[in-house]
């Protein structure tokens, strides 16, 4: 457990100087460009925070340009989706929301008391604190802690909205995989069914010249019909597919007519090898970092408490000199003994709380850096497995496939088999070859996955 | 187990001793000759033994003898081989030096014959000498008549032949297997009194049946009646050589019948009569005439014609499906089938595809599309004026004048003489009787002319 805690200790260092921070927090777009950093790094596309009516045009006619009458790929898919998923933009108002909070609380401007309150502890106690203290008091005595929370919280916004992000980036990646793979998994059946019409058509004109009977046509029409059914089924499914792609990426009016290729990318050369992919899982998923911030806050949190109940007028001179220096809201320290708080009185049960409340939390982290490396090598078995499955299909199902068919044409030729049969062979041709495209699409979600368990930001796929 | 074992080794024993007892006797095995030719060798006269006038086994041989004293000695050798069945197809059969079917034995009346037999296959086997008459310690029924001759042993069959005629001979351990696989032969023996029944050419061929599936090359040898491959002498149609025979010649043909189904071989231009079975001579009022004949399983027949009538005369079995080579026997009916939008939906998938069968088969025996490996079309075969489209037992016996005796090859196509072949007629067609009723009409008596 303690060397987990270590790494994520050191972790911690990632938090940027206060100062950065708040300049963050007043910038118009607060705290986006570790977001845009993240994302960019995770998904190599650009994430887009469109603040006003004007920004909000050029955008549209932005996206307009990438996909209206376009093929797309996954790639661009994955960009507009993060340029216009109003769902994001929404993220990012809480991001927004949450840089207000911080420059707000710099500036001292709205006191943020109910938040400090809560964070102060539970039950009878923060209410208790909360009847006996003046707002101003406790404006002054946790103006630091307060400023300390609010800069937590800013950070916390910020990972959610690279965790949205992301999560955006994956969920329309996949989409896009899976739309594509529907329509592949289609035209097969589509090409199948084509070989059931050829039956079809020979058994209707064998019933006509009187060379075969009824039922015999019947199973050849009912076999097409079925394979019409199927085929069908499979169209729907991958309209749905795509309407979904289209929700992701926030289209409508004319610009759903965006079109996908027919097919999937072959499968590449081999699949990268990623010795270190709990490495990067632990160092880049968004839900371990949220869960050190969390950590972090208890810290914070029962510092604050102990503070408070060092509540000593040197902890307090410390915090108004420090507070006169940044000359941020000129307030001027008085310190008030009645502010001698019961807080004080119960701090050893405090402080065993605080350890409890921490470990608790240590420990869930913990638990959950354990799951994510486990995640990690999952994925990574997962998409290697799936590329080897699917370079079987393609290299040693499909050649004797092919092989088939080229038999069964010269088996046909040879007047040894019938054109029935030609064309079973070709059926069962092309459910290899849909075998082979499901295996195809089953190594791309995979391959997904693994930036998915990389960046931590998904809770549907795992 | 062990009492099977035990017994074997000791039948084993009792034969070497009795191989060594040969040895001292006569020193050395008679040379076990091989072909490794499909191509009809017609056998020299005898220069040594009585004198007889050879068989010509069609696409086969006879096998070299020697005479030891007054003992004919010949040495079979049982062994996998490979039988080109025709030009493309190698079939992987058992059979007897070299070749399927072994050579053709050859010998007379009277004579006294040792026929060494050496097994190289992966199995025990026998030799049953079909039709002969002989001691019951000869006629290799393997466990019946002897111990079954085991992998690498050479064993020796010692028999006077008392009678002349038409035979064979084939295993009799586990023989459904090594038949199928080919191993049978044709036993001649001639009469001692070459004024007995004389001809002037003398052919013989034993049909075979095989399951070769199109694509292989070995033999199913579980099947028992869907067989692909109708051969004689292990050959098919178009590379069964013909019967060249001159003009005038007194023919005989023998045919031994080693499937499992019946086959009326029938021969264009004239008519026979069987002259011999297995069982011996038909004596001459007991014969008829006929331009068939049925040859029963496991049965033999000779007829015998006189060469009068040249030209390029088929011979084949009369079943139909039996002058083709392997072909589906699942195929609808395509005739009157149009194919014309099916060919373009399945040429999306296969653009390989050509529609067949809509007029006939015949379109098979015209087109030559690539068919699986080791695999001749299920018609074949071109003549002078377009294609034969046969397989399996099909020939030709062709009458030509001047012929020298020993000449049996190829003479070529016939030319009919002018005004003796059918010709197109180009005028205008008279009408033509027509009847679409199915019941049976009397045709009235021919009114004559009286004037
Ligand atoms: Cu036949």
């Amino acid at each position: 457990m303690k060397p987990i805690l270590l790494t994520l200790g050191t972790a911690l260092l990632l938090s940027a100087c206060d100062q950065a921070l708040i300049r963050q927090g007043s910038a118009p777009r607060p705290g986006f460009a570790l977001v845009q950093d993240s994302t960019r790094h995770a998904t190599g596309q650009d994430s887009v925070w469109h603040l006003s009516a004007a920004e909000l045009d050029a955008n549209a006619a932005r996206v307009s340009a990438l996909v209206n009458g376009k093929t797309i790929g996954p790639d661009r898919a994955v960009q507009v989706a993060l340029m216009n998923n109003r769902a994001l933009q929404a993220a990012y108002a809480e991001l927004g929301l949450s840089g207000a909070e911080l420059w707000g609380t710099a500036l001292g401007s709205i006191p943020t008391l109910n938040l400090s309150v809560t964070n102060l502890g539970e039950e009878g106690f923060a209410r208790t604190l909360e009847a006996t203290l003046t707002t101003s008091l406790l404006e002054l005595a946790t103006l630091k802690p307060r400023k300390r929370m609010a800069e937590m919280d800013f950070r916390q916004a910020q990972l959610e909205a690279t965790g949205a992000t992301l999560a955006l980036a994956y969920e329309t990646r996949r989409a896009w995989i899976e739309v594509v793979g529907a329509f592949e998994a289609a035209a097969l059946i589509g090409a199948a069914q084509g070989t059931a019409d050829a039956g079809s058509e020979l058994a209707a004109e064998l019933g006509r010249t009187g060379a075969m009977n009824r039922a015999d046509q019947a199973r050849e029409h009912v076999f097409t019909a079925e394979l019409a059914g199927e085929r069908a089924q499979r169209k729907l499914e991958a309209q749905l597919a795509k309407e979904r792609l289209i929700r992701l990426m926030g289209l409508w009016g004319s610009d759903i007519n965006v079109n996908v290729p027919d097919r999937l990318p072959d499968l590449p050369h081999g699949v990268t090898a990623r010795p270190d992919i709990e490495r990067l899982a632990l160092t880049h998923r968004i839900d371990l970092a949220a869960g050190r911030l969390e950590l972090e806050r208890i810290a914070s949190d029962y510092r604050l408490t102990q503070a408070t109940r060092m509540l000593s007028d040197i902890e307090i001179m410390a915090g108004a000199e420090m507070e006169r220096e940044d000359g941020a809201n000129g307030l001027s320290p008085v310190v008030d003994i009645e502010f001698r708080i019961p807080v004080y009185d119960t701090g050893n049960l405090n402080r065993r709380r605080g350890e409890m409340t921490y470990m608790r939390a240590a420990n869930t982290l913990a638990q959950e850096a354990v799951n994510a490396r486990s995640e990690a090598r999952s994925a990574y078995a997962a998409v290697t497995g799936s590329y080897r499955v699917a370079r079987h299909w393609q290299t040693e199902v499909l050649p004797l496939r092919r092989e088939i068919d080229a038999e069964a044409l010269r088996s046909y030729n040879g007047m040894l088999t019938s054109t029935f049969e030609l064309l079973s062979d070709a059926r069962d041709g092309l459910e290899a070859e849909l075998s082979a495209a499901e295996a195809k699409r089953d190594y791309w979600l995979a391959e997904a996955d693994v930036s998915a368990v990389i960046w931590g930001s998904v809770g549907g796929s795992q | 187990m062990i009492n099977r074992r035990q017994m074997l080794s000791a039948g084993a024993a009792t034969m070497v001793a009795a191989g060594a007892a040969a040895q001292t006797r006569f020193r050395d095995l008679p040379e076990a000759a091989s072909t490794d030719s499909p191509m009809t060798q017609v056998p020299p006269r005898p220069s040594v033994g009585v004198d007889y006038n050879p068989v010509v086994t069609l696409n086969g041989w006879s096998l070299p003898f020697r005479m030891n004293g007054n003992v004919k000695e010949f040495h079979l050798v049982a062994e996998p081989v490979e039988r080109i069945m025709a030009t493309g197809m190698i079939a992987r059969l058992w059979g007897y030096n070299g070749q399927s079917t072994g050579p053709t034995i050859e010998a007379v009346e009277g004579e006294r014959v040792r026929i060494y037999v050496t097994n190289r296959l992966p199995e025990h086997t026998s030799v049953h000498w079909h039709g002969l008459i002989l001691p019951s310690g000869m006629d290799g029924v393997g466990g019946l008549s002897h111990p079954a001759i085991p992998p690498g042993k050479t064993y020796v069959y010692e028999f006077d032949l008392t009678k002349s005629g038409t035979f064979m001979y084939h295993p009799h351990a586990d023989e459904m297997v090594q038949m199928a696989m080919g191993m049978m032969g044709l036993f001649i023996v001639h009469p001692r009194d070459p004024a007995f029944m004389p001809v002037d050419r003398d052919f013989a061929f034993l049909l075979a049946a095989y399951d070769i599936d199109p694509g292989t090359y070995i033999p199913r040898v579980a099947e028992m009646t869907d067989f692909n491959m109708w051969t004689w002498n292990s050959r098919i149609f178009p590379d069964i050589d013909p019967l060249a025979v001159s003009k005038g010649d007194r023919v005989r043909v023998r045919c031994g019948n080693l499937t499992m189904t019946n086959h009326p071989i029938h021969m264009h231009g004239y008519d026979f009569q069987v002259t011999c079975t297995d069982g011996g001579w038909v004596p001459e009022s007991a014969r008829w005439p006929e331009v068939s004949i049925d040859i029963p399983v496991g049965a033999m027949r000779a007829y015998e014609f006189d060469a009068v009538h040249e030209g390029d005369w088929a011979i084949h079995c009369h079943k139909s499906h039996h002058t083709m080579n392997a072909m589906g026997h699942d195929l609808p009916t395509f005739i009157g089938t149009d194919k014309r939008k099916l060919t373009g939906m399945i040429r999306e998938r296969q653009p390989g595809y050509m529609p067949m069968g809509t007029a006939g088969m015949a379109d098979m025996g015209m087109m030559s599309m690539e068919l699986p490996d080791n695999t001749v079309p299920m018609m074949t075969g071109w003549g002078p004026y377009g294609p034969l489209e046969m397989g399996g037992m099909f020939s030709v016996v062709k009458v030509r004048a001047g012929l020298a005796a020993d000449d049996y090859s190829d003479p070529g196509w016939y030319q009919n003489p002018p005004g003796t072949q059918a010709w197109e007629w180009t005028g205008e067609l008279p009408d033509h009787a027509s009847n679409d009723s199915p019941e049976t009409r009397l045709t009235p008596r021919p009114t004559r002319d009286n004037g």
